[in-house]
């Protein structure tokens, strides 16, 4: 099922993209220059979630297009940052390295209330506790000093 | 203006033919690069054919590791290739090989075109999911940072959305798993020939990926598959009974993401539009299958490959598993080789194969009377699929 044709990109080792606290040195970390998700990317390190939305039809967009789709009908929007779990799973070893001090690990698909599903993963919750169609609400989570990453807990109320 | 040309398509129905098959032994650790097993199982599939390499001018291979025809070419012997295709894509380019083989014969581009995917992950480090690190610049950057990438975990969330929303039970995945595994039972070949598998030994699997367990996921191989594939004139004085391509279709389906494709409609997968250009150009439905080899990297695909080519409604796949309905004696067998699950792991190649075994009347698992098998790629990534029959 996976790609083998991938090509990473070289790690671009700025000063600047120290990781924080003790991220595993092979976490596959996501290329925030990358022009189509950058919008996406400095939004998270400035803990606003973003998403596409369509000028015209007020369509959400997922995953993001580029800027030029159909001449810039999308624009980047701030998200609620709340959601209902639409399914997840809990992953056990053999995993990568990189995650194996979070394991067991709770993978989710939150459905945004704005309609978009993304991909995430859960904080401060065992998996014992979860369940397809919970209220969830985004945290941040800084990985360097370029990458933060939106992550998920259950909603708290109010 | 749409311009595909449904012609075409009438003209590959039952005007092309695999009239040769051929595999390497499937194995955890094969010691040799897949540019060298290639070679070897195409030499195989033409042997199997009465044919020989300088009777081949075209090639069309599942390929993603970079392994070049003109490699293959020579190794074989092909005085002249013609006409060369690749594809990619895990799990759904296996009959899109035999699809555009099938379309470059009925357009006169190639008579004699060989089809193959050789592939080395048997051992541990070969996994690509493993060596996933530094800096994710593809689609995976939006699910391989929050540790989303085994297959098993991308596979997960649709099976446990289809858990919740229909009902289907781990038994039912169970019932997949299990009827593979019999299969193989009477599968030389079969990686697990020699491993029985029973509900609760199922039940009891160790957790990969809640709610997938051990006895939901394929084996891991190395493996080299090969086919030949004429125009049916041509098959007329070979070796074979010619097993005849009846309808091929591909599709990506609509806003594709190349794994974690979960921004469709209802999650529907890939498989829905590959289904419906695939009955459209076909003369048969899917009553009229004998037996279906449904890509089986995980046991939650063949349920959803039941529903998406039209087998049952959506929702009904765990059930339509109950009561040995898809193992051999049942209604509609599955995976009569054992499949990805319990024979081999070769992106779904081996189903292709075991395909054409049902068809000549050779399987180990032999169903009755076998004219028409359904053949698919994965559902959820870029898909192909086909349906092959009998004189």
């Amino acid at each position: 099922m996976v790609s083998d044709e991938v090509r990473f990109g070289e790690r671009t080792g700025k000063v600047e993209d120290r990781p924080i606290g003790d991220l595993h040195p092979d976490y596959p970390l996501p290329d925030p220059d990358h022009p189509v998700v950058k919008p996406f990317w400095d939004g998270c390190r400035e803990r606003r979630l973003l998403v596409q939305r369509d000028r015209e039809t007020g369509a959400y967009h997922w995953p993001p297009k580029p800027g030029y789709w159909k001449h810039g009908r999308l624009e980047w929007v701030d998200a609620k940052g709340t959601g209902t779990v639409y399914t997840y799973v809990v992953g056990q070893e053999p995993f990568l390295p990189a995650f194996k001090s979070m394991l067991p690990h709770v993978m989710v698909v939150v459905e945004l209330d704005e309609g978009p599903r993304l991909v995430g993963h859960m904080v401060e919750c065992a998996p014992e506790a979860m369940r397809i169609g919970m209220r969830v609400e985004v945290v941040f989570k800084p990985l360097t000093e370029r990458v933060t990453l939106p992550v998920w807990r259950a909603a708290r109320a109010g | 203006m749409k311009r595909i040309d449904e012609d075409l398509f009438a003209r590959i129905r039952d005007q092309v033919a695999i009239v040769g098959i051929g595999h390497l032994p499937f194995s955890k650790d094969i010691g040799r690069p897949i540019s060298d097993t290639a070679i070897e199982a195409i030499q195989m599939a033409l042997d199997d054919a009465g044919l020989e390499a300088e009777d081949v001018d075209g090639m069309s291979m599942f390929e993603m590791e970079h392994t070049h025809e003109v490699t293959i070419a020579r190794g074989l012997g092909v005085e002249n290739l013609q006409w060369w295709d690749k594809i990619t894509y895990g799990g759904g380019a296996s009959c899109a090989t035999i699809m555009h083989a099938a379309a470059a014969i009925a357009t006169g581009l190639a008579d004699v075109v060989v089809c193959h995917r050789a592939r080395n992950r048997g051992s541990k480090t070969a996994r690509p999911w493993a060596q996933e690190r530094e800096l994710v610049t593809d689609d995976k950057a939006l699910h391989v940072p929050w540790g989303l990438i085994r297959p098993v975990d991308v596979i997960g969330m649709w099976a446990h959305r289809h858990m919740h929303q229909y009902g289907t039970t781990r038994e039912q995945l169970g019932n997949v798993a299990i009827a593979a595994r019999k299969h193989a039972n009477r599968n030389p070949y079969a990686m697990m020939r020699d491993r029985p598998l029973d509900m609760p030994t199922y039940l009891a699997g160790r957790v990969i990926g809640y709610p997938l367990t051990l006895y939901d996921c394929c084996l891991e191989t190395d493996g080299a598959l090969a086919c030949v594939v004429t125009s049916v004139e041509r098959a007329r004085d070979l070796k074979q009974k010619p097993v005849f391509v009846h309808s091929v279709a591909q599709a990506s389906g609509p806003n594709p993401v190349h794994l974690a494709n979960y921004n469709t409609p209802d999650m529907q997968t890939t498989a829905v539009p590959c289904a419906e250009q695939l009955w459209a150009r076909s003369e048969l439905k899917p009553k009229d299958m004998d037996c279906a080899q449904i890509y089986d990297a995980f046991t939650p695909l063949v349920i959803l490959g039941l529903e998406d080519y039209g087998f049952c409604e959506r929702g009904e796949g765990g059930p339509f598993t109950d009561g040995g309905r898809i193992e051999v004696g049942g209604e509609l067998p599955l995976l009569t080789s054992g499949g990805g699950l319990s024979e081999a792991y070769t992106h779904g190649f081996n189903l292709i194969l075991e395909a054409v075994r049902q068809v000549r009347g050779t399987s180990t698992a032999q169903v009755e009377d076998c004219k028409n098998v359904l053949v698919t790629g994965a559902s959820g990534v870029a898909t192909s699929a086909m349906v092959v029959r009998g004189e």
